[in-house]
């Protein structure tokens, strides 16, 4: 049981380095938090300084009500897991899981029986006897989640567990950690840089960026109303495209205009653009909100000439050069196209978003 | 068959095959002996000055001088072990007791034989003392270089190098000095505390090379786990970096076994002489017995011999592990 506060937290490094500025973030007790964003925004500082093995250079961090700033790690009560897993190697699996029941003094046949269960339900009952070189990487990566299963603790972070999986195995670990988080009934926080992780797994995301918050919020929230540039591209596959235009407003009708391209916003999202003619933004659309097959209507088309075919499977990709600028889209795979042939979508305009060319940030909530 | 011989001679002049089989079979027999004759080559010259020792510490005066050289003693004789162990360190020498030995015989032992079983134990203690002093010293040192980042960390890592940097001899004087305003000379001490000064750094630099091959994520796992970071220590690092401590181990008995230099300036009697002095002391007598100097000489490295002995399946992997970072 607990909630995590970080109050005004920054993360100083000698070198005059910030991982970390001014983090204020609350995470419910029993949520499913993940810290996404690219390598060195700061999100495995806040899961280290959660787990107490990176000192705060300023601000506070609060487990429930109880400032932890300078409790050692071992007087914490979480539990970790790491990208490399982290095993012992000197140790039995057995002993791996067990360690950390050990050092704070649990009862041997308390210990020996959280291990079997662990083990059991991690399907590994049969590597107890093993070392861990002699376990595949799917295997370690259930031992290292045994390791913190068993110790049931109050946090549960995960830094990146999943990176150093295969693709197919990285997808139902997925799905077993999510369920894990259901069982277990506590606070789990989550790092990756993999907005797919990211977006099955979490109750709440958090995007970083060069140690500073870009956007909290459900991975809906995140996907459809990204708060900035950054968080729009961090999001998607392939990621969103941006055509930079001006606005014309034209009584309570909003378009965006480049070249021959006139895209009429609807009502909703004219709102609050209503005041900005004549502004220089950027036009966010997404690779799959265009329709190839619908007839488009004035006002949604986007036009141009294909560049490249991706075939991904079960759809396309699709580069288009619209503008003078290469987009991508992802359309039905049914449609064949060749280089050089001139085609048009539909674009789905209520999905459409809007950035400030100078700031940024978005300028549709 | 036919498409076989084909295949073989292809791209060569028609009517000319060659059997490669038989030719890959030649080579790796080559390939073999060669190996074997260069190991064999390197053993003789390792070895036979060792088998050399041990031959003629077993042989009376004559004998060893005796050409060509008996490799298997004639007439095989424990008297200079006898001597060492039965030797008792208080006979006075003149020229006249001297005078009535025969060296040529033999029969006759160095003045300071008595002084041999004594050095041996200095050297064992003050080796033992440095190992042990080396260990609690370099450990904790090296863990915080390694796996602690504090202001001044590079700083000290490059003057503890630096320490490695200079020679012994230049620093013989300062030494000295210290050692007499501590009041320690001619005490096994002095000797313990300047092996340190010379040993530590190489121990912190070997132990850092090697904790910093173990990674981080160990050290997080470990403290998140529930250990102190002393705990992390011992429990998780320490089992893990036995190759790199027996290394250390080695060096450190090792250097100190054999030390000359420094024990020949800080010592003056048998209370702290330690081995290599009391060796080198037979060759300064009046007469010089090369029997009973190699009787002495076998026994000096025996002990090393042990050590190496005990800790031999880890001495591979323990010296690479320091050069290689992993």
């Amino acid at each position: 049981m607990a909630r995590i506060l970080f109050e005004n937290a920054t993360k100083r490094y000698p070198n005059g380095f910030v991982a970390l500025e001014n983090l204020n973030l609350e995470i419910k007790d029993k949520e499913f938090v993940v810290l996404l964003g690219p390598s060195g925004c700061g999100k495995s500082t806040t899961l280290n300084m959660i787990a107490g093995l990176e000192e705060i250079s300023d601000g506070n961090l609060f487990f429930d009500d109880e400032n932890v700033n300078f409790t050692p790690p071992h007087h914490r009560d979480v539990a970790m897991v790491f990208q490399s897993y982290a095993l012992y190697p000197h140790k039995t699996v057995y002993e791996n899981i067990a360690f950390g029941l050990m050092m704070r003094k649990h009862p041997k046949d308390d210990i020996d029986r959280r291990v079997r269960d662990a083990a059991e339900r991690l399907e590994i009952t049969h590597l107890l006897e093993r070392r861990p070189s002699q376990l595949s990487g799917g295997q370690r990566q259930r031992v290292a989640l045994g390791r913190a299963m068993v110790r049931q603790p109050a946090v549960f972070l995960m830094d990146e567990p999943l990176s150093n999986l295969d693709a197919a195995l990285r997808i139902s670990m997925r799905a077993e950690i999510k369920e894990l988080h259901r069982s277990m009934q506590t606070t789990f926080v989550y790092v990756t840089h993999d907005q797919a992780e990211a977006l099955t797994l979490a109750d709440r995301i958090v995007v970083m960026k060069d140690g500073v918050v870009q956007q909290i919020g459900t991975p809906d929230e995140i996907y459809e109303h990204p708060a900035n540039m950054f968080v729009a591209s961090f999001l998607g596959n392939p990621p969103i495209n941006y055509l930079e235009g001006v606005l014309q407003v034209e009584g309570d009708k909003v378009e965006f205009l480049r070249g021959d391209t006139r895209l009429a916003f609807p009502a909703d999202r004219a709102k609050a653009l209503l005041d900005m003619n004549g502004r220089k933004v950027k036009l966010g659309i997404r690779a799959e909100d265009v329709d190839e097959r619908a007839e488009a209507a004035d006002g949604e088309v986007v036009a141009g000439t294909v560049t490249s075919v991706m075939p991904v499977g079960s759809d396309q990709f699709l580069g288009l050069k619209v503008e003078g600028e290469e987009l991508f889209f992802r359309v039905n795979k049914d449609l064949r196209h060749d280089y050089g042939d001139r085609i048009r979508l539909s674009a789905n305009t209520a999905r459409l978003h809007v950035f400030d060319a100078e700031t940024e940030a978005s300028l549709i909530g | 068959m036919q498409t076989d011989r084909h295949l073989q001679s292809a791209g060569r002049a028609p009517g000319r095959s060659i059997n490669y089989r038989r030719r890959a079979e030649i080579f790796r027999w080559l390939h073999r002996a060669v190996i074997l004759a260069g190991s064999l080559a390197v053993m003789l010259v390792v070895l036979s000055p060792v088998a050399w020792l041990v031959s003629s510490s077993f042989q009376n005066e004559a004998e060893i001088v005796s050409v060509p050289p008996h490799w298997i003693p004639d007439q095989p004789t424990l008297k200079n072990f006898k001597a060492i162990f039965a030797a008792t360190g208080d006979e006075t020498v003149t020229y006249e007791t001297r005078n009535k030995q025969d060296p040529a015989s033999g029969d006759y032992i160095p003045s300071t034989a008595g002084n041999l079983l004594p050095a041996m134990a200095n050297s064992f203690i003050v080796a033992t003392l440095v190992v042990i002093l080396n260990l609690l010293v370099g450990i904790p040192a090296a863990y915080a270089m390694a796996k602690i980042r504090f202001y001044g960390r590079n700083g000290s890592i490059y003057f503890i190098l630096t320490t490695r940097v200079i020679p012994d001899i230049a620093l013989v004087v300062p030494f000295f000095l210290v050692i007499k305003n501590l009041g320690l000379l001619d005490h096994i001490l002095s000797l313990v505390i300047t092996y340190l000064a010379i040993t530590v750094p190489f121990t912190v630099f070997i132990l850092i090379q090697y904790f910093e091959g173990l990674p981080d994520e160990l050290d997080k796992a470990a403290r998140v786990d529930g250990c102190s970071r002393f705990q992390s220590l011992t429990r998780v690092f320490l089992p893990l970096a036995m190759p790199s401590l027996v290394a250390v181990i080695l060096f450190a008995f090792l250097t100190s076994w054999n030390e000359f230099l420094l024990a020949l300036m800080f010592t003056q009697t048998a209370a702290s002489q330690t081995l290599p002095i009391v060796l080198a002391s037979f060759t300064s007598d009046f007469t010089i017995s090369f029997s009973f100097i190699n009787a002495a000489g076998l026994l000096a490295i025996v002990p090393p011999v042990i050590v190496a002995i005990v800790f031999e399946r880890y001495i591979v992997s323990g010296l690479t592990a320091g050069a290689v970072k992993g």
